[in-house]
């Protein structure tokens, strides 16, 4: 069912088709019921009324004069936020996601350093649009998504879809998309330095979403968790998920996962390492029943696949799912690489292995680092032509990580190389494969390998809840012992001299990474 | 742990109820729940864990929790001082 688009206009439209009176998106809404109780409800808008509405919010966009602008959206993933991505590339505009969860300040910053001139946004950032139309001076419209929202000087996004639809006749912005244009500037959420704009194409972005086929089949449902501002869920979820027909049910909160897991009854999500491990130990608690009945009970008997990238998962998860009959297929990408260069899927999965490269993309290994060439990769970093030129060399991406390619072809990760420790005696090490190697024992939960005053250092948090199950008493005694266990399997260079205990989880970025720095 | 008056107050039966749903999530005994027991650090939950357990809260007391704020919730009095505003 999976056929290669090259723009993101192809792709809808081509789904719209196929698939248009198919649910394409599922969403809860709260109504008043019986009582004055609050009832909740699902809703759902079909492949042609999205279809429909993002054609009108391009004509919008194109009476306002913001064809081939830059239009930024801040807000939780909605209906509204997905109609608006897709009408501002598809009508020849550029859409500039932006992280919700950043404070007012540093959304402004982006909104100037993107030349934004539209922002869209949701009822919970009212107080960005307040801010953003007093300091950026490049800002010319504000777009509140919700419908009977606009106050203060904002046009209404259902005003506007609804005045482009009582036009006569044609009701597109008239413009068609070529694979090369620039479709959407994303920040990147690094753990280390000033974030950047990554400028990827319609080719960039639909080609990477529908190269590889996985095997999904039209009707798939689909839970989307993570923040759609990022390239993985943007891509993941809803590009290459709408590419092939898939229902994608929006789930309003982290704190109602497993509540909306029992309502939407999906097939598959895509998550994050650290959503995984707090399943895994949901799924631990209750190993005396048997595995057929947890796995019904916590995600439903419909339920199959997690797709698992953003950062390092451990390979023991992946046999612990299995067991309960739910595959783990773990990818590799970067938003550079519009965001997937290598992922696992049913056909072709091997334990350990970030999964075999992308289709539309090829990688070759540079003195241990990954660089990757294909039309998946970036245009280069927005107004940051020094940063690109480290980038990008002829094409390749560099992307910074270590790794080796094995003779089946697939792609194994060993580290980062930005986070390389030279030893005082020349040798390299990377910190993650350390971390990866001591983050396998129960009672580390999380852990940073860093140099620290000449020798190498181990920051762990330890599993507190694990530790009081196992009745352990001397915490540091323990981790210890398990850096000693550790250092016995390893040449002198890489063994770790110094131990620090946390008594708190280190403080992570939106994207639940650990800031390194 | 505060003896129970024989009129409990609304935030010490919120504090039952709660202390009552923690021990569903971590392996602590709900008479080691203190009003100052922290989430992470001394009751061993991750952010993740937290986060499931308040849409469990947001059930069973049928209230509405809103992420932003439940993030800057540290303790179990704080919790309980936020569950209460919102009954």
């Amino acid at each position: 069912m999976n056929e290669l688009r090259s723009t993101i206009y192809e792709l809808l439209e081509k789904a719209a088709e196929a698939y248009g009176n198919r649910d394409a998106v599922r969403y809860k809404v709260k109504e008043a019921g019986q009582g004055g109780k609050k009832e909740t409800k699902v809703e759902a808008k079909t492949y042609a009324q999205l279809g429909e509405d993002s054609r009108r919010f391009s004509a919008a966009l194109a009476d306002l004069g913001e064809q081939g602008k830059h239009i930024a959206i801040v807000g939780a993933t909605s209906y509204g936020w997905i109609t608006g991505y897709y009408g501002i590339v598809n009508g020849g505009s550029v859409a500039v996601p932006l992280d919700a969860n950043l404070p007012a300040e540093e959304l402004c910053e982006l909104i100037d350093r993107a030349d934004v001139t539209t922002l869209l946004y949701d009822g919970t950032k009212e107080n960005v649009a307040l801010m953003a139309s007093e300091q950026c001076a490049g800002l010319k419209h504000l777009i509140a998504m919700e419908e009977g929202s606009g106050g203060s000087g904002a046009l209404s996004m259902h005003e506007l879809l609804a005045r482009t639809a009582a036009r006569e006749g044609n009701t597109a912005a008239g413009y068609i998309p070529r694979p090369e244009d620039l479709a959407t500037i994303m920040f990147t959420s690094g753990t280390t330095g000033k974030s950047k704009g990554v400028m990827l194409t319609h080719r960039n972005l639909a080609e990477n979403a529908t190269a590889l086929d996985m095997g999904y089949e039209p009707g798939i449902v689909l839970m989307s968790v993570l923040p759609i501002h990022h390239a993985y869920c943007l891509s993941m979820d809803i590009l290459k998920g709408m590419s092939v027909g898939a229902v994608i049910c929006i789930n309003d909160s982290l704190l109602r996962v497993a509540k909306n897991i029992k309502l939407f009854e999906p097939n598959m999500i895509l998550m994050v390492p650290l959503m995984v491990e707090t399943l895994a130990k949901k799924l631990e608690e209750a190993s005396f029943i048997p595995a057929p009945l947890v796995k019904a009970k916590v995600f439903g008997k419909q339920f199959h696949t997690i797709c698992s990238g953003g950062a390092y998962l451990n390979p023991s998860y992946i046999s612990m799912f299995r067991k309960y009959g739910i595959n783990i297929l773990q990818g590799y990408g970067m938003t550079e690489c519009a965001p997937v260069i290598s992922t696992n899927c049913d056909s072709a999965q091997k334990a350990g292995s970030i999964g075999k490269c992308m289709p539309n993309c090829r990688v070759k290994v540079v003195d241990e680092e990954i660089w990757v060439k294909g039309t998946s990769v970036m245009q280069g970093y927005y107004k940051m032509p020094e940063e690109t030129a480290q980038t990008l060399e002829d094409g390749w991406l560099k992307t910074g990580d270590l790794g080796y390619v094995d003779e089946d072809g697939f792609l194994f990760l060993t580290g980062r190389k930005k986070n390389l420790i030279i030893t005082p005696n020349g040798e390299n090490v990377s910190p993650e494969e350390i971390e990866n190697k001591l983050g396998a024992n129960r009672l580390v939960q999380e852990v940073l390998v860093r140099e620290s005053e000449g020798v190498i250092e181990a920051e762990i948090f330890p599993d507190l809840e694990y530790a009081a199950k196992k009745k352990i008493k001397d915490l540091r005694g323990e981790l210890q012992g398990i850096i000693d266990a550790y250092n016995e399997t390893v040449p002198l260079y890489k063994r770790v001299f110094s131990l620090k205990v946390r008594d708190v989880e280190f403080e992570k970025n939106t994207t639940k990474k650990i800031k390194r720095f | 742990m505060q003896k129970r008056s024989i009129c409990a107050g609304k935030d010490e039966i919120m504090f039952e109820q709660l202390a009552e749903i923690i021990t569903n999530y971590v392996e602590v005994k709900k008479e080691d729940i203190r009003p100052e027991s922290r989430f992470i650090e001394d009751l061993g939950f991750t952010s993740f864990d937290f986060m499931s357990m308040l849409g469990e809260v947001e059930d069973e007391l049928d209230v509405e929790i809103n992420q932003e704020e439940a993030a800057n919730i540290r303790t179990v009095q704080e919790a309980v001082d936020y569950l209460t505003k919102l009954q």
